[in-house]
């Protein structure tokens, strides 16, 4: 028999108050971080499901499964639950939300009550979006390209695109919230060049969210009005040009990728520094990426659309533009590269995600190196090479980075430890199912098997069953954090307040912290991620 | 930063200007200048948003950081604008 | 209305947010926040105005031609409106400023009463558009003997559109007003707590700028051609 739970007797965010209402009224960002858990928690899964439904149907090259009408629902439901409503919020609303203000000894995010309102916002969105896709789902992809959503898709297209409007505005208000807290509530002595690099690349994700999902929610409203009031904002016969729909949709989405990645360069600096325990090599380096990618990815949307139509010299000018991306990008990857060398590097389980990240992250970026070269690109422009490209940056790099800082924070989160063996367990099978699910899929792309088909010839089928065998792995490998880590929430050991000896200011605080974080406002006369001088806290700690 | 207060004499200085910066432009567009037509009404609203940004809005008199955020606003709305354009000014048919 | 205003005692230290050090920092923190959030609006509607762009371009007669159905008289007219509601909403956050509670409960009432003139004038054109079938979609009709060059009813596309977005836009800032005189009622303003006050301001600043761009790319085009 499992014994009976501790009680947490010391005063905390989390039994300071008691009760269902407590949570769905708090303002605390760290009840609401959680809050944000539990809800893209659940959108993972339901996108997963319509993954797995599509790999399974992949399995035999006839569409034998599903009919070719439903994999296309399947392929979009499965691309707008990932992307709205789990990739954008997963890093920023969750860890950012129960972080950010801790790591700048800032007792709450500026504006809690839109904290919350963004919450409440969010699962608006989402419940809308369901309903869309419960009363019969869209098969535009998550694109939503004209003039296909607007005049000829027979999905629940409105409905869908209202959904993510709504999401949008949880997104933007997060941004603000962050950028806000950034600027005006730092702890005394906390300089912009002393902040955690985590900081620094959550700022830059804010920018993004702020400045680019307007312009999503503008063109989403340009999407429905057209197809509600059959106007043709788009529609050539009325002098309208459905390549502007794809201008304007790239120009949030591309930088969108940005939202998804940033935050996890953010984790990333983050467990390097503390399973190194070394500074991040460059640091002024690794911060300015970030702000570099933030800007740079404003400037290359066009790479969509190299054989949509446009211009040949606008193709060219967003080809050259791409390349400027690898720059920032590369220069973290080097630096955290180098922070390892002549570090003591200890190999818990958010260290092997964190090294999984860099390895995927690296195939990704330098594969989408591949697709900004037009001539390569209309090669390879929708099949499963880019399929393949980018579930290496969003799955290989964004989710890996996820559970890693979910294990990193985890016992500052929950005030427990969780079990170590199993948390190994799932990031390998994580790594190696994920490896396995995509990797054939930059051969099956080469060779020429288009992306968005329930069928195939005969000879794709070899890969195509590696991929599905993968992704069964990858899915095992998902579930199993579910289960150890809703066990740890309860029955897990206690966690001290600085289990891997980290720098930041959150872990120089009780776990799980009190209500307003800090017992008194601290004070930071230290560079980020100091070892040195932080030798006697630590030894302490 | 403390808050700024504006005089009031400024504030209707500004409303004076903003009401004949309106009858100008509106008077302009009755002349046939060409493309000119267009830019003499932009650059007049241009003027007219800067006013009523700067003064009415406080944009001069506040911290730096709004001045940023304004500016960096507008740079934005330009790339979108210039990007777009490298397509729509250079397409062959 | 103003003899009854009176500050209740203790709102001054309900306002102050426990989680900011300093209301100094406060302040800045909220004006920091409107401004970022004034800046994803000027996105929303960059985008609208770069859909405008790219269609103009393409049909630079057509546009005139649909700018010529504008009634110049009532846009002028509106404009000025929107800018006299600017100044008096401007001179609200003065008032606000230095506590004179009166005055700004006069004022913001004349901010509203004047950006609800200008709605509904507003509509008046729009009813008159529609009326002509000026009206895109299944209701538009061109004109007879028009030369439609093609990209008429796109102007009003974009017409409806922008200038919808910004007349609902100008409803939420009523709304908003209406909220603050009620807040004035109740003695919620003082010398030392009005950011709300300020921070509409700067909104209603916005939608009046957005205004000057609308007036300028959908009244003016088509004047020049004398109808």
């Amino acid at each position: 028999m499992i014994a009976a739970p501790e009680v947490r007797t010391e005063p905390n965010y989390l039994n300071a108050k008691e009760g269902v209402l407590s949570w769905l009224l708090t303002t605390d960002h760290k009840r609401i971080g959680l809050l944000y858990i539990a809800s893209i928690t659940a959108f993972f899964f339901i996108g997963g499901f319509f993954a797995l439904m599509m790999r399974l149907e992949l399995l035999t090259p006839p569409s034998d499964l599903v009919s070719p009408e439903t994999y296309n629902k399947l392929f979009t439901m499965h691309g707008i639950i990932m992307v709205w409503f789990f990739l954008i919020p997963s890093i920023p609303a969750t860890l950012g939300n129960f972080i950010l203000p801790m790591m700048i000894g800032a007792k709450d995010l500026a504006f809690p009550k839109l904290n919350l309102a963004s919450w409440y916002i969010f699962n608006l969105g989402a419940a809308v979006t369901l309903y869309a896709i419960i009363r019969g789902g869209v098969d535009t992809g998550w694109t939503f390209y004209t003039p296909l959503s607007t005049t000829y898709s027979t999905g629940y297209v409105v409905g869908a695109a209202l959904g993510i409007f709504i999401a949008g505005f949880s997104s933007i208000l997060t941004g603000l919230n962050f950028i806000a807290t950034v600027h005006t509530m730092r702890c005394p002595g906390l300089t912009w060049f002393r902040l955690p690099l985590f900081i620094w690349s959550m700022y830059a994700t804010s920018l993004v969210l702020v400045i680019a999902t307007p312009i999503l929610a503008i063109t989403l409203t340009m999407v429905g009005v057209e197809r509600i009031f059959q106007v043709g904002i788009f529609d050539p016969a009325l002098g309208g040009d459905p390549l502007l729909f794809q201008h304007m949709f790239w120009f949030y989405s591309h930088p969108a990728v940005y939202v998804m990645v940033l935050p996890a360069m953010a984790v990333e600096s983050e467990l390097v520094a503390a399973f190194s325990r070394k500074p991040i090599f460059g640091y002024n380096a690794v911060a300015f990426s970030s702000l570099g990618i933030a800007i740079v990815g404003f400037l290359v949307w066009g790479h969509h659309m190299f054989v949509a139509g446009q211009s040949v010299y606008s193709a060219l000018v967003f080809s050259i533009l791409s390349y400027l991306v690898a720059v920032p990008s590369a220069i973290k990857v080097f630096n955290w590269t180098a922070t390892l060398y002549k570090g003591s590097v200890s190999w818990d389980t958010p260290m092997l995600y964190a090294i999984g990240f860099i390895g995927l992250f690296t195939i990704g970026g330098m594969t989408g190196l591949f697709l900004a070269a037009l001539g390569l690109d209309v090669h390879v422009t929708d099949t499963y090479f880019v399929v393949a490209h980018f579930h290496y940056i969003m799955v290989g790099g964004a989710v890996m980075a996820y559970l890693g800082g979910i294990h990193y924070w985890w016992p500052k989160i929950s005030g427990r430890l969780y079990p170590e063996f199993l948390a190994k367990l799932s990031a390998l099978t994580v790594f190696l199912g994920f490896n396995l699910t995509f990797f054939p899929q930059f051969i099956l792309g080469y060779l020429g098997m288009p992306r968005r088909y329930a069928a195939y010839p005969p000879e794709f089928q070899m890969l195509h069953v590696l991929s599905t065998a993968g992704a069964s792995i990858l899915g095992a490998g998902y579930v199993l954090p579910l289960i150890y880590l809703t066990w740890s929430w309860r029955y897990g050991p206690k966690a001290p307040p600085n289990p891997w000896r980290a720098t930041g200011l959150e872990w120089q605080t009780p776990s799980p912290p009190p209500v307003e974080n800090f017992e008194e406002t601290p004070v930071v006369n230290y560079e980020a991620y100091d070892y040195e001088a932080m030798k006697e806290k630590l030894a302490l700690g | 930063m403390a808050e700024p207060v504006i005089r009031r004499k400024t504030y209707a200085l500004v409303y004076i200007a903003m009401l004949a910066l309106t009858l100008a432009t509106t008077l302009l567009a009755f002349l046939n200048m060409g493309p000119f037509n267009s830019v003499v009404a932009l650059v007049i609203a241009v003027i007219q948003a800067a006013l009523i940004a700067g003064v009415f809005m406080h944009a001069l008199y506040e911290s730096a950081l709004v001045r940023i955020i304004l500016t960096g606003s507008v740079l934005w709305f330009l790339i979108l604008i210039t990007l777009t354009m490298t397509d729509y000014l250079t397409r062959s048919h | 209305m103003a003899e009854t205003i009176q500050i209740l005692p203790g709102r001054e230290a309900l306002a102050h947010r426990h989680h900011f050090a300093t209301p100094e920092q406060q302040r800045e923190t909220v004006m920091a926040g409107m401004w970022i959030f004034l800046a994803t609006e000027i996105m929303m509607f960059g985008g609208l105005f770069m859909a405008y762009a790219v269609y103009r371009l393409g049909h630079p007669r057509a546009f005139e031609l649909g700018s010529a159905d504008m009634n110049v008289v009532l846009g002028s007219i509106n404009t000025a409106l929107l800018i006299t509601s600017s100044f008096t909403m401007a001179l609200a956050a003065h008032a606000a400023q230095e506590g004179r509670l009166r005055g700004l409960a006069w004022l913001l009432i004349a901010t509203i009463v004047i950006g609800a003139v200008f709605l509904g004038i507003k509509f008046s054109e729009y009813y008159a558009h529609f009326r002509e079938h000026r009206a895109p979609g299944v209701w538009y009709e061109s004109k007879p003997n028009e030369p439609d060059p093609g990209g008429v009813e796109m102007f009003f596309v974009l017409y409806y559109i922008m200038t919808g977005l910004h007349a609902i836009h100008m409803l939420i800032g009523i709304g908003i007003m209406a909220v603050l005189w009620l807040m004035t009622l109740a003695g919620r303003f003082s010398r030392v707590y009005h950011s709300p006050v300020v921070v509409s301001t700067l909104y209603w600043g916005f939608v009046d700028i957005v205004w000057m761009f609308l007036f300028a790319l959908f009244y003016l085009p088509g004047l020049h051609q004398g109808r």
